[in-house]
């Protein structure tokens, strides 16, 4: 399998590659682990004239915990096994199990946490928690840099709201709350090496130690357009205290709120009866993870 | 029991050194100089008229050496079948299937060449698409070759003894329909070849397959050489289990294409272009009634089948006739019927795969014994007791069974599995499952109707007497059939392992049908014993005539000359051959006489040590229609308890637990043995819970590719206990037989049969899901709550 | 246009050019003849083509040549040293590990990366590592076998 011809670039600072991304807009794409894009490319599903690779720019790799309130910030192109060796995302376990469930180690180890996010991949394994944390990103252009909320980050399949001449930078996440705790729950098929059929993250965080939920947000994967909020799921868990009996009304809820469609790897049925079991498991994660 | 000095041991692969290092080199990894590069024009469309073929812009592209098209190629079929030869090497007047070949292009580079494909202009006429059997069964559907009417590609119908009168009298009758999907064998390495045609009109190809003595006949056929002038010489194979075992369009191509520039030409398909050729496993619907008595004994089974072709036969027609033939046993039964059709439709066509034409009947079957043995309330091990057949016995269909195992193979998974206690104790959710199995060793016959040696071998001995070189046809294709046939040689030649080099693969080292219908150990390794006895007979006679002893006093072991009677003295041998090898290392001094000076004297007195074998099996079958196919010299048979888990809110099943036995007669070498039990069961776990060919309503593949044609990793595959029984067949070389396919065989159902015990609920089609056993689930549970309701 | 990179590859430092749309694994084959890095599927989802980058294991069909500027690559032709196969090799030849052999370059380099990091894997441990790249002929317990082997100190050479 060739891939079609195209011209290269290699910035090494992101001001640069933001330059030749303004410079060439949608004619150019940006090349980070290349799991995503090249296949794509030997497929003839996306032919761009240019590609800019990010791989010189070693500000877009670094992470670090920082600020007053000790917020998580991650280069958009750390490859998913370095977010999985760096033990700074301990805290965050629904995003570590999706980083750990990604492809396969060959793929973790190119695949980076920026080109999952602006793939969008209905499916893909690390939107739903970076949601569910509120997480945000930073989009930088020519023009500058802007702070956007990852539940406003996706438009459709492979669509978001970057910009012809934006790139995605870092990814934020708060520091989370005491009593707060997180769970994420891929369906597939195999063990390894497997899209989603349905995938759900949870986040709730306790008033405090058994006490009743003051926050709760819940988001699934491939059974919509984008990643969905179940809204009328976690509106159900707010001030309640978390019991199985709880759980399973969310996981009905949250069924309800998705979206699934049928398509060669399962009915839509499936999925949205997927999302009820897999919501309740997410959830009893999360609690499990505040203790 | 005899003792062996190499066989039946744990010996490491003679190839495991270069493929662990990266050296051994597979067909991409060759380039020949000056080589061209070609590319295929496939069919874009799954059913449709050619109205019009320009090549004009292809031609004109820099770098295009050559286009071809049915043109150039001419008309002659082909398939692999003589009584269903239904390819040409190009599509001229329509096209059948998404991939079908159209013409070819060879070009300086594989990018240029790609361009050039894209330049021809094809006008097509769409035609009505056939996408399943019922579609292509229908009165009036159209024909997707004009030949064969109702788009049946091969029928069969057989009965022995009276099925109907025998059901009649049974105490339970049980009718069951079950199905799977295309499969595809999904070896890791794709095919690929070169050919090259020289300036003395000798064409010589190099590809990756399972038989290049039936590529070299189909290769001289289609473009019309003589034999002699045709060489198929195979490098090493990464995997093929079926799909590599007749020839392809691709191979024809390169040589086409190589005749027309005079240069080699090299090609190798992409992971689509695999799925595309296909030739895995048929889409099989079985409909099963069996009869039996209230003692539990099997009487008579009614067998229809329908197979989903494709668009060509393929090796369909022995699939059809296998599909039936292999069924009855390991099971004594008295009267078997079997109807079955092979219906072409507008896709790829299927063809053989590990456990040919057998592996979705037995799932069936064995399922529905389980059904049978619990409905008259026995245990499904003793159930199995009462019905199987046992050493010397003969089926309904007269396949004889020269040596038989089954017993053993049950007893022994049955123990080591922990049947007895495990067996009705889990709990909802898991289960544990057992089934059996039953394959040829070798078709009887050859593809076409011939009385030739199914194989050749030959063993020379090099002149200084030290190294033993066997040259054979047969085809290594990963499953280590040249350790095996290299233990051999070292085993009847009476000398170490390595002193014993091996060349194979090669149509100019003999002839060898290949590696298919899990041939080789017995028929190639039959041969390959005779001709290293043969050599050894040789040398032994030189060595008795100058000692003047009896050949009957001496043999060799493990590379030592072994003297039967006291007082024999070889001085004057050892001083010549110390004389003639003045400054060698490893002189011999006081050792016993080598077998490498006996071999020297040899080579002295008569010239080149040339030992000679050959195999051909005894007349087989019956007289019936059809009796050709399922007959082999020797039935390889086997069993197995599965234990699973599933998930019963998602339907996920997790294998936990794998303990197969297999009868393989003798085990030539131990490791190799259990290699192949576990990767058969493997296929089988993929097949049962994963694979499947999907399609959308234009025929177009949807799935042609590893991340969605989903075989199991590493994760998915358990530990598996091998258990090797030996039943020495009486026609097999050291009494050794099949493992290399029969092993899948009783895979599929044993983890059917543990998903009722898991679950309680049967299943009557693959794959399993889990979208599939979560709705079997939840259906039972609406069904349990309904009758709740009811009461 | 070709484009000019330094690479080393077994230790060995080259300097190549190369086109931007060839990919890291056609580089190793075609250019410096490495053929032992296989080629399965081309889209990431067999590891035939499994290399050591930086020491990590990644699927070389989907890397551009381009990109592997600056960067240290160990093949399967890079274990071999003249006291003989490497251990891990070693282990493969004599568990049985190895039938088709096309896994096997991927196999043996993801099983490396695995004992450099962690020189005492459990069984789901390697069977996590070796999740990336398939096996279709051997039913991986072996080359599980194998792995262990070296762990356990079984494997010398
Ligand atoms: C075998 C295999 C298995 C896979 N399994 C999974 C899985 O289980 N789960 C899953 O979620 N995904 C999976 N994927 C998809 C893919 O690996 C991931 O989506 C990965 O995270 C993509 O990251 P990348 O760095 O490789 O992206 P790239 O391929 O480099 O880029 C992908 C796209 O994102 C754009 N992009 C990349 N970085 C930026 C940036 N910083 N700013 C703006 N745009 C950017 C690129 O222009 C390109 O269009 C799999 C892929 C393969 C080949
Ligand atoms: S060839 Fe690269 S992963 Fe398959
Ligand atoms: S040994 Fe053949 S694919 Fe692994």
């Amino acid at each position: 399998m060739l891939i079609p011809r195209f011209e290269y670039h290699k910035p090494s600072t992101l001001k640069e590659a933001c330059e030749i991304k303004g410079k060439f807009k949608g004619k150019a794409q940006l090349l980070a682990g290349g799991t995503d894009i090249i296949p794509n490319m030997k497929k003839r599903i996306i032919l761009p004239d240019s590609l800019i690779s990010l791989n010189g720019i070693s500000e877009l790799k670094s992470n670090s915990v920082s600020g007053k309130n000790r917020c998580a910030r991650i280069g958009a192109c750390a490859t998913v096994s370095s977010l999985i060796r760096g033990k700074f995302l301990l805290p965050y376990s629904a995003l570590l199990t999706g980083l750990e469930s990604l492809g396969s180690p060959l793929i973790r180890n190119m695949a980076t946490i920026g080109g999952n996010l602006a793939t969008a991949r209905p499916a893909a394994d690390l939107s739903p928690s970076l949601i569910a944390y509120k997480g945000k990103a930073i989009l930088c252009s020519v023009a500058g840099k802007r702070e956007v909320s990852l539940d406003d980050f996706f438009l459709g399949p492979g669509k978001t709201i970057l910009n012809d001449d934006e790139i995605l930078a870092e990814i934020i996440l708060d520091e989370l709350p005491a009593c707060t705790g997180s769970g994420y729950i891929k369906l597939g098929t195999r063990k390894a090496l497997e899209i989603s059929l349905v995938n759900v993250a949870a986040v709730i965080a306790l008033e405090k130690p058994d006490g009743v939920i003051a926050g709760a947000r819940i988001v699934m994967g491939a059974v919509g357009p984008i990643p969905l909020r179940a809204t009328t799921a976690e509106n159900l868990l707010m001030g309640e205290k978390p019991s199985d009996g709880l759980f399973a009304e969310a996981g009905k809820a949250a069924a309800e709120d998705s979206r699934p469609i049928d398509d060669f790897r399962g009915s839509a049925e499936y999925r949205r009866d997927m999302v009820r079991v897999i919501t309740v498991r997410a959830l009893q994660k999360a609690l499990h993870d505040i203790r | 029991m005899t003792q062996y000095h190499t066989i039946n041991s744990r010996a490491p692969r003679i190839d495991a050194p270069d493929k662990a290092s990266g050296k051994a080199q597979f067909i991409d990894d060759l380039n020949m100089s000056d080589q061209l590069h070609g590319a295929i024009l496939q069919s874009p469309l799954a059913h449709a008229r050619i109205v019009k073929i320009d090549t004009s812009r292809a031609r004109k592209l820099p770098g295009v050496k050559a286009v071809v098209t049915a043109e150039d190629a001419g008309l002659v079929q082909y398939g692999v079948s003589p009584a269903r030869y239904d390819e040409t090497l190009f599509c001229h007047d329509k096209v059948r299937y998404i991939g079908d070949e159209i013409a070819a292009v060879a070009a300086v580079d594989r990018e240029t060449a790609l361009a050039a494909v894209s330049l021809i202009d094809v006008e097509y006429e769409e035609l009505p698409l056939l996408l399943s059997v019922e579609e292509a069964m229908k009165e009036g559907a159209p024909l997707i070759h004009e030949d064969y009417p109702g788009n049946i590609c091969a029928e069969v119908h057989q009965e022995f003894g009276d099925v109907e009168a025998a059901l009649a009298e049974c105490d339970i009758v049980r009718t069951d329909t079950f199905m799977n999907k295309m499969q595809n064998c999904a070896f890791l390495e794709p095919q690929g070849c070169i050919g090259h045609y020289d300036h003395r009109g000798y064409l010589t190809l190099y590809s990756s397959t399972q038989t290049p003595h039936y590529v070299q006949r189909t290769v001289a056929m289609t473009l019309k050489m003589p034999i002699g002038k045709v060489r198929v010489v195979k490098p090493y194979v990464g995997g093929g289990f079926g799909a590599k075992a007749s020839a392809n369009a691709m191979e024809m191509v390169a040589c086409l294409l190589s005749m027309k520039t005079g240069k080699p030409v090299k090609m190798v398909f992409t992971r689509e272009q695999v799925f595309l050729q296909a030739r895995g496993r048929h889409k099989f619907v079985h409909t099963l009634t069996t009869g039996a008595k209230k003692d539990g004994t099997v009487v008579a089974l009614k067998h229809n089948c329908i197979l989903e072709g494709g668009a060509y036969a393929s090796f369909g027609i022995a699939t059809v006739y296998y599909a039936g033939s292999l069924l009855g046993g390991p099971y004594k039964l008295q009267h078997m019927k079997y109807d079955a059709y092979r219906v072409y439709t507008n896709k790829p066509a299927c063809g053989a795969q590990r456990g040919h034409g057998g592996v979705i009947a037995r799932a069936a079957w064995e399922q529905q014994l389980d059904v049978i043995a619990e409905e008259l309330g026995m245990d499904p091990v003793e159930f199995r007791f009462k019905n199987m057949m046992n050493n010397g016995d003969t089926s309904c269909n007269d396949l004889y069974m020269s040596s038989f195992g089954m017993r053993e193979c049950v007893e022994a998974v049955r123990d080591k599995s922990g049947w007895e206690r495990k067996r009705g104790t889990l709990p909802r959710g898991k289960g544990i499952g057992m089934a059996c199995g039953f394959f040829v060793s070798g078709a009887g016959f050859p593809i076409y109707r011939s009385e030739t040696f199914h194989c050749t071998a030959t063993v020379k001995l090099s002149e200084d007497g030290g190294a033993a070189h066997l040259y054979t046809a047969s085809a290594e294709i990963g499953q280590g059939s040249d350790t095996t046939f290299a233990m051999i040689t070292a085993e009847a030649l009476g000398v170490p392992l390595n002193a014993v080099k091996v060349s194979s693969g090669d149509t100019d080292f003999g002839v060898d049908l290949g590696a298919y219908s899990s041939r080789q150990t017995l028929m190639t390794g039959f041969a390959v014993k005779h001709a290293a006895e043969d050599a050894k007979r040789q040398v032994l006679e030189v060595l008795a005539d100058k000692l003047r002893i009896s050949v009957s006093d001496i043999d060799v072991k493990d590379g030592t000359v072994i003297f039967k009677g006291p007082g024999i003295t070889f001085r004057t041998i050892r001083n010549r051959y110390r004389k003639e090898h003045r400054g060698w290392t490893d002189m011999p001094d006081d050792a016993p006489l080598s077998f490498a000076e006996a071999a020297r004297l040899a080579f002295i007195v008569k010239g080149t040590v040339i030992g000679q074998g050959e195999y051909r099996p005894r007349w087989l079958g019956g007289k019936f229609k059809g009796a050709a196919v399922g007959t082999s010299p020797a039935y390889g048979c086997s069993a197995q308890v599965v234990e699973l888990r599933v998930d019963m809110e998602t339907g996920q099943i997790t294998i936990d637990n794998m303990t197969d036995a297999h009868d393989c007669g003798f085990a030539i070498n131990r490791t190799s043995v259990e290699g192949q039990m576990q990767g058969s069961l493997l296929m089988g776990l993929g097949e049962a819970l994963f694979e499947e060919v999907k399609f959308d309503q234009k025929g177009r593949m949807l799935n042609p590719n590893f991340g969605e044609y989903k075989i199991p990793t590493a994760l998915d595959m358990p530990n598996v206990t091998p258990i090797i029984v030996e039943s020495n067949e009486p026609y097999g070389p050291y009494g050794a037989k099949e493992v290399g396919e029969g092993a899948i065989m009783p895979t599929i159902p044993a983890i059917l049969n543990a998903l009722y015990d898991a679950t309680g609920i049967r299943f009557h089609e693959l794959p399993l899901t889990p979208e599939r056993v979560y709705k079997a689930i939840k259906e039972k549970q609406c069904e349990a709550k309904a009758e709740r309701g009811r009461k | 246009m070709k484009i000019v990179i330094n690479v080393t590859v077994n230790q060995k430092n080259y300097e190549l050019a190369v086109e931007p749309n060839m990919t890291l694994v056609d580089m190793l084959r075609e250019e410096l003849r490495l053929t032992g890095t296989k080629k399965g599927c081309g889209l990431g989802e067999c590891g035939a083509c499994t290399i050591l980058l930086d020491g990590q294991p990644v699927s070389s069909c989907v890397m551009l040549a381009v990109e592997a500027h600056n960067r240290k690559i160990v093949t399967i032709e890079g274990l071999e040293t003249e006291k003989g196969l490497h251990p891990i090799q070693q282990a493969f030849v004599e568990k049985g590990a190895i039938q088709c052999g096309f896994c096997t370059s991927g196999m043996v380099l993801s099983a490396k990366a695995l004992l450099d990091d962690h020189p005492h894997p459990d069984e789901q441990d390697i069977r996590k590592a070796i999740s990336g790249n398939l096996c279709r002929c051997t039913g991986y317990q072996k080359i599980v076998e194998a792995v262990q082997s070296v762990s356990e100190g079984e494997q010398t050479s």
